[in-house]
């Protein structure tokens, strides 16, 4: 049986399509200009394995003695929801293959950046540090 | 003598006096925070229960109604010195001191039902007397609601007194014949059974079943993922940017849960809010100010809102909801062991117990401690 594509279903999968197209252009958007943005700030040429590693990298807490990372909360699962240290909260999944909300928002990912860096490694991130986790995070 | 019995108590006075003593003490037992919703459902029965039997008091059968058995006082009081004295004669319906006893029981549980309502309305705002007085009378409400239930509890063993002695000494069980309605013929009295109105015994059993379905319908037909709210809470502000920001992390704790000057603080102190540093730009920072300043003013909305402001010192800026003495002494009964488990978390975590802290609402009847996921055992 052939599967009739009439006008509304055409423009129905139009609809998709350019949602589907939009949602990643707004993410490599952000992604770009936050990678050029970061540029200008010094840094080289992003690394995503760097970024790897540093995500995964484990720092002790000079107040606490707690040991921290990324992956506390995000899970080694970039793909599956994390939760929140200290309180429990769920945490949506990082991976943007899954959660097309991530790396949509330079805002966003600034705040983040910001207020995670200096909870997990104890200072603000460096422009390199920043572009080479976003490297690794965007294709995720 | 013939020896036969007689029907002294009509089918409607006993399911009276058998629902009262079970509604009675269903909202003895169900009187803890966590099961309003049925305590209140066992008093809306009582308090049904008790209006009938002032119908009853008037329009049902011989034995039934006040004419028949209220007594002068000093009738009552010369029965009382004989029954002390183990002479006391038989009596086919109430004895002239039973008698008051009834009226003196009726009235308790009146006004433990009003007071009741009184406090439903004013303390919680619910019920047909919701808001009608301030907060500041729920106090007085419910501590009388406490008082009128001990009295009446202490009548009622009086009465289990009587009707052991008066069983003993006329050699009959008392208490059968308010199950089965009968008693032995008594030749100076009245002979004829009294009619057995079972009509009006279906009819009022079918009225108290009704409406128990009719009050429970949202646990039967509730479906969906979040779970049945019997209560719902007043209306409360709402404010998307709130829920984001703040839920981001944590419950998004409603603005109505602590004084301006708290938010104030909270929010200016963001470079360390609990040792993290929330890097929020100026603007989100005034419009969730704003927002919780107004969320704020309606802050005695709630019953928990009200009681927390009401126990925080002027001179006191808490930055956090547990810091406040009516949370510490609401929650002081809970084990250490309780807030660490893993379905907890934490004190923090408002959302484990009570099933309405994302609206705000933090009614008594939305509280309940979680399940242990393992064996499936209450700590308390």
């Amino acid at each position: 049986m052939a599967i009739k594509v009439n006008r509304r279903m055409m423009s129905a999968i139009f609809l998709v399509g350019i949602s589907c197209g939009l949602i990643v252009t707004a993410q490599a958007s952000a992604v770009q200009e936050l990678l050029a943005e970061y540029g200008k700030e010094g840094a080289g040429k992003y690394n995503a394995v760097n970024g790897e590693n540093l995500w995964k990298r484990v720092q002790v807490d000079a107040k606490t003695g707690q040991k921290r990372s990324c992956v506390t909360c995000h899970t080694n699962d970039l793909r599956k929801p994390g939760k929140h240290a200290r309180t429990g909260k769920l945490i949506k999944p990082m991976a943007p293959s899954v959660n097309a909300d991530r790396l949509t928002d330079k805002k966003k990912i600034e705040k983040w950046f910001h207020r995670n860096c200096k909870w997990t490694l104890g200072r603000i991130c460096t422009p390199q540090e920043k572009a080479d986790i976003l490297a690794y995070l965007a294709n995720q | 003598m013939v020896s036969s019995k007689l029907r002294v108590w009509d089918l409607p006075t006993r399911v009276f006096h058998w629902g009262l003593v079970s509604s009675y003490v269903a909202a003895w037992l169900l009187r803890g925070d966590q099961y309003l919703h049925l305590h209140v459902l066992a008093g809306y029965l009582f308090f049904f229960l008790l209006l009938f039997r002032l119908y009853w008091g008037l329009a049902g059968s011989f034995h039934a109604r006040f004419s028949s058995f209220i007594r002068p006082m000093p009738e009552a009081w010369e029965y009382l010195k004989k029954a002390a004295g183990g002479k006391a004669p038989r009596h086919l319906g109430h004895n002239p001191a039973g008698g008051w006893a009834v009226l003196l029981l009726v009235s308790l549980g009146l006004m433990i039902s009003i007071t009741g309502l009184l406090t439903l309305g004013v303390e919680e705002g619910h019920g047909p007397l919701a808001g009608i007085l301030e907060r500041e009378w729920a106090a007085l409400f419910h501590a009388s609601h406490q008082a009128l239930a001990w009295a009446m509890l202490s009548m009622v063993g009086l009465h289990l007194v009587a009707v052991f002695r008066e069983s003993m000494l006329h050699r009959e069980s008392l208490p059968l014949a308010m199950l089965t309605g009968y008693k032995r013929t008594d030749t100076r009295a009245r002979t004829e059974n009294v009619q057995p109105h079972a009509a009006v015994a279906l009819a009022l059993l079918g009225v108290m079943l009704g409406f128990s379905l009719w009050w429970g319908r949202g646990y039967l037909l509730h479906s969906g993922n979040e779970p049945y709210l019997p209560f719902s809470g007043p209306m409360l502000s709402r404010n998307a940017l709130w829920e984001e920001e703040c839920g981001a992390c944590h419950l998004a704790y409603h603005p109505s849960l602590l004084p301006r000057r708290s938010w104030n603080r909270l929010l200016t102190q963001q470079e360390n809010h609990f040792s993290e540093d929330l890097y929020l730009d100026a603007g989100t920072i005034s419009r969730l100010r704003a927002y919780a300043v107004t969320g704020e003013a309606g802050n005695t909305v709630t019953e928990a809102s009200w009681k927390i402001h009401n126990s925080i010192p002027a001179a006191k800026t808490p930055v956090r909801i547990t810091e406040t003495s009516y949370w510490k002494n609401k929650h002081k009964d809970i084990p250490e062991k309780l807030w660490t488990r893993s379905n907890i978390g934490g004190r923090h975590n408002c959302t484990a117990c009570h099933l309405d802290a994302r609206q705000g609402w933090f009614e008594d009847g939305a509280m309940r401690i979680p399940f242990n996921g393992k064996n499936m055992t209450r700590i308390m």
